[in-house]
């Protein structure tokens, strides 16, 4: 009834809004959309016209090391946030105020520290001769250094690291939009605490698991600087990979077929995730 | 705020020269004529999506007519920006600026107008005393209740000296006891200002107590333009009947016309009903609305005579209003009638047979609406 | 256990002990760069018997420290601007104008979060090698303004998907016109948005690493690509310092917000 459309009488600020709407599209299309296509476009022009690239995909065994470490290491990291993320969400929304404060406090921060700095910190604390091996040697508990970083074990430590605060905050959105009379009517209804939790809550939570887990795996798959450092070349993933190929071995063809499959996946999550949630939501950090 | 009361001159200010709104396909507002006198208190009233806000957003100069022309004083004013009307507006909600003060709220219309200093000071102070908020002004809108919000919002658009005060639904967040209080203090504000009030409504409470004239409309169109008492009494249309207070429709057929009254033939009985123009003609269908409380009944050992305006039925279901009570009397052929008569004097038992009469004008014959 | 009924659980329940977990978890490493940032050493360690100032020292005294630093606030301040401009405009235009199209550009805005990194890195290496922007101010400036323009567009965009549009009638009824209205009614309502935008530009510049490393090389280091090489040979603890100084930052401000949050919904 009151939505009734905003004048249209001032035709000149009208088009002062058009412009001011349309420029920063320009200024994308020309100096980002551009670029990216023309990497879409090298994938099968470089270095001579045709599939040649994308054979590589079943012909290259490093391309498929990269492709299958890429996706191991991204489901692991994928389901380990959302074990430990959805735990974290449930405390949250079940917490007191003032330890909800405490904690999510502690959450946001941590998630705005950059990679770089955490990949820092994770190669002092877990190196051989880094801190949490000079303990346990201190202590007695081992007597050589145990191999905590430059293998995949150092590169999901690092990851989950990061992607953790990805997965807690929208997941507690998610959680805290759940009506807190549901568990409490399941049970007078006679389920257990057990059932109620699996009949109701669960079920309820599903998008933003969903949502939470994709969000994970687009930025586990691309991701460059914290299995970059803690993989100490001996993990490498696929955005490595395609740094390698460009910066030492110049070879832009296979790059830009790897970056063009890298990026189709990603769009394809992106298009699944949009059918369960606002996907402008769970980009806003 | 120059114009007394005494000194109101019977002459359209503001005139609707056939305007309509389309959206696409879907037509918001039919061809629309209306005339609004100079300090008049004119409401539209009528269901969400009946047009009125269409028509008030028209006015104010947000919604651009598909077609027609709205004229000020014999001025076209279609094509001009919200902002060159010099029309106040009361939106629904207040739309008061968060980051303002009372005060500051209330300067706005006149910093925009470039009047700063002592003399908008002035100007200020008044309006916040007429709307009684000389106490608040260094307050913030969050910090006023809905009331208090509701007297910055007609401070805010008074405080210019607008040419006509738009006021769209200003009272649907408040409540019961406060609504009553704005309707008196709205006609006081109106008197003392004489300024052209327009007023949009759902509430026919609201519509009946404060204005000069009603319009009503319904499905974007105006069914009726009327004082209240008349709209109540002389319905044009079945919605009009049914939309302001209850109404019984007797549809029968044509007996008779003759100097603006009719009668009408029922299955078993007659009913007499003046002809507002609907230009009824012996022998056709026609349908006459007739007000519950103007409906009597007596027992049928009571009740002497015959002739139109007389129905035999039974009871069928009582509610208790209070003062009154609403008899639902089912007619020989199964239709309900309801008569409202005063609480207490009859036994109302479920069944009991009674016979319900009117007076020979308590019928009006009104339009049938098209089916929606 | 609690009562069916009792809404927030007491005791150690096992999210409770996970949460806290995953605090620690999330903390430790924070924690263990600060004692780090004071190790008396040259190379990475903890302190043992005295702590010392000295890699703080050298972030404002070591030249190459010095050159990043100011290298990245040129970049980060450069990039912001831009970036809430153009964000900015971006939101305001397509609010005002409610148009279908909006939507749909609003996602091509978008497109600089979603690609991966290493995707649109590869592309303006390409690209920026074309038009002589390679290594140089403005070409990282035009980079990171695009990598900040989407948080620019959706916080900007949802503080006025929450502005009552009636807002703007109001003051144009009051007789502002359309530039008045925007700049007494609707700015001051969206600023703090605008502000928040710009903050986000910022940091997303400041973090910037992965194409930092393909379009930059001597004449411009930001401190990302700094401390990439800092790892990639032996490693400085001062980069621990620098680490330091930003989580402390970081914390300052997380504070401010959740007290001032917490505030404003009591």
């Amino acid at each position: 009834m009151s939505a009734v459309a905003p004048s249209q009488s001032a035709s000149q600020g009208e088009r002062l809004y058009w412009l001011m709407m349309l420029l920063p599209c320009a200024f994308l299309a020309l100096l980002y959309v551009v670029p990216v296509l023309n990497v879409l476009v090298m994938s099968v022009t470089v270095p001579k016209p045709g599939l040649a690239n994308y054979a590589e995909l079943a012909n290259n065994g490093a391309v498929q090391r990269t492709l299958w470490t890429t996706l191991r290491i991204g489901a692991i990291t994928t389901g380990l946030v959302l074990l430990i993320g959805y735990a974290v969400a449930y405390a949250l929304v079940h917490s007191g105020p003032r330890e909800r404060q405490i904690l999510l406090g502690i959450v946001v921060a941590s998630f705005w520290i950059s990679a770089l700095i955490r990949a820092f910190a994770w190669i002092a604390l877990l190196q051989s001769r880094g801190i949490v091996n000079s303990a346990l040697m201190a202590t007695g508990l081992i007597d050589s250094p145990l191999s905590l970083v430059r293998n995949e074990l150092g590169v999901v430590i690092g990851m989950v690291h990061y992607m953790l605060p990805y997965a807690i905050l929208p997941l507690y959105t998610n959680l805290r939009g759940i009506d807190d009379r549901l568990v409490p009517a399941a049970r007078a209804l006679g389920a257990t605490p057990s059932q109620a939790f699996r009949w109701v809550f669960l079920p309820l939570s599903l998008p933003g698991l969903i949502g939470a887990g994709v969000i994970v795996m687009i930025f586990s798959l691309g991701f460059y600087i914290t299995p970059a450092i803690l993989g100490g070349g001996r993990i490498i993933m696929v955005a490595e990979f395609i740094s390698v190929q460009i910066s030492e071995t110049l070879r832009w063809g296979l790059a830009a077929m790897l970056a063009t499959v890298l990026l189709g996946a990603v769009l394809m999550l992106v298009t699944w995730l949009s059918r369960f949630m606002d996907v402008e939501q769970a980009l806003r950090k | 705020m120059g114009r007394g009361t005494e000194s109101k001159v019977v002459k359209d200010s503001l005139v609707l020269d056939g305007i309509e709104k389309r959206y696409g396909d879907f037509v918001a507002l039919q061809r629309t004529e209306l005339s609004i006198k100079a300090g008049e208190f004119i409401t539209l009233l009528g269901p969400s999506g009946s047009g009125k806000t269409t028509i008030l957003m028209s006015i104010a100069g947000f919604a651009n007519p598909s077609a027609g022309r709205i004229l000020l004083d014999g001025r076209d004013v279609t094509g001009l920006p919200p902002e060159r009307r010099n029309f106040g507006v009361v939106f629904q909600g207040y739309a008061l600026f968060p980051h303002l003060s009372v005060y500051d709220n209330v300067a706005f219309p006149l910093r925009a107008r470039g009047i700063t200093g002592a003399a908008a000071r002035t100007l200020i102070m008044a309006a916040l005393e007429i709307a009684k908020l000389d106490t608040f002004a260094h307050r913030y809108p969050r910090q006023l209740s809905g009331g208090q919000q509701q007297r910055v919002a007609l401070a805010r658009s008074l405080v210019f000296s607008p040419e006509l005060l738009l006021l769209d639904e200003p009272l649907s967040a408040l409540d019961r006891a406060l609504r009553k209080e704005f309707q008196t203090e709205f006609r006081s504000i109106h008197r003392e200002v004489g300024t052209t009030f327009i007023y949009v409504t759902h509430d026919q409470e609201e519509a009946l107590t404060m204005s000069d004239r009603i319009v009503i409309l319904d499905k974007g169109r105006i069914l009726q333009i009327a004082p209240p008492a008349e709209l109540y009494e002389r319905p044009a249309t079945t919605f009009v009947a049914g939309f302001l207070g209850k109404s019984n429709f007797l549809r029968g057929t044509v007996a008779a016309v003759a100097d603006g009254r009719a009668r009408l033939d029922l299955a078993g009985f007659s009913t007499c009903a003046l002809d507002n123009g609907t230009g009824a003609q012996a022998g056709a269908r026609a349908v006459a609305a007739l007000r519950p409380e103007k409906v009597r009944l007596a027992l049928p050992r009571d009740a002497g005579g015959t002739g139109p305006g007389r129905v035999t039925g039974t009871v069928a279901g009582v509610t208790y209003l209070g003062a009154s009570v609403e008899v639902e009397l089912r007619l020989a052929d199964g239709q309900i009638l309801l008569a409202t008569v005063p609480a207490g004097q009859l036994p109302l038992a479920d069944g009991a047979e009674y016979v319900a009469s009117w007076a020979e004008d308590a019928a009006i014959l009104v339009r049938e609406e098209a089916a929606p | 256990m609690s009562a069916p009924g009792s809404s927030p659980a007491r005791g150690v329940t096992l999210p409770r002990l996970v949460a806290w977990l995953a605090a620690a978890f999330l903390l430790l490493p924070l924690l263990v760069v600060i004692p780090i940032s004071l190790t008396p050493e040259r190379y990475l360690s903890l302190p043992t018997d005295s702590i010392s100032f000295r890699h703080y020292g050298s972030l404002v005294s070591d030249g190459r420290w010095t050159k990043s630093i100011l290298d990245s606030l040129i970049v980060g301040i450069g990039a912001t601007v831009l970036a809430t401009a153009l964000g900015t405009a971006f939101a305001v235009g397509a609010w005002r104008l409610g148009v279908p199209l909006a939507r749909r550009l609003r996602l091509l805005l978008l497109a600089p979060i979603i690609v991966p990194p290493i995707v649109h890195a590869i592309a303006f290496y390409r690209a920026w090698a074309t038009l002589g922007l390679l290594d140089s101010y403005l070409g990282l400036i035009l980079i990171h303004a695009m990598k900040g323009l989407p948080f620019v567009v959706l916080t900007v965009a949802g503080v006025l998907a929450n502005l009552d549009p009636r807002l703007e009638q109001a003051a144009r009824s009051l007789g502002a016109d359309a530039r008045q209205a925007m700049s007494w009614v609707v700015f001051p309502q969206i600023r703090a948005g605008i502000a928040a935008g710009a903050v986000f530009a910022f940091i997303t510049s400041w973090d910037e690493t992965i194409v930092a490393l393909f379009v930059t090389s001597r004449a411009v280091t930001t401190l990302p690509r700094r401390i990439w090489e800092g790892l990639a040979d032996n490693i400085d603890p001062a980069i621990a310092a620098l680490g330091t100084v930003m989580i402390l930052l970081t914390f300052v401000a997380v504070t401010i917000t959740t007290l001032r949050g917490g505030k404003a919904n009591a």
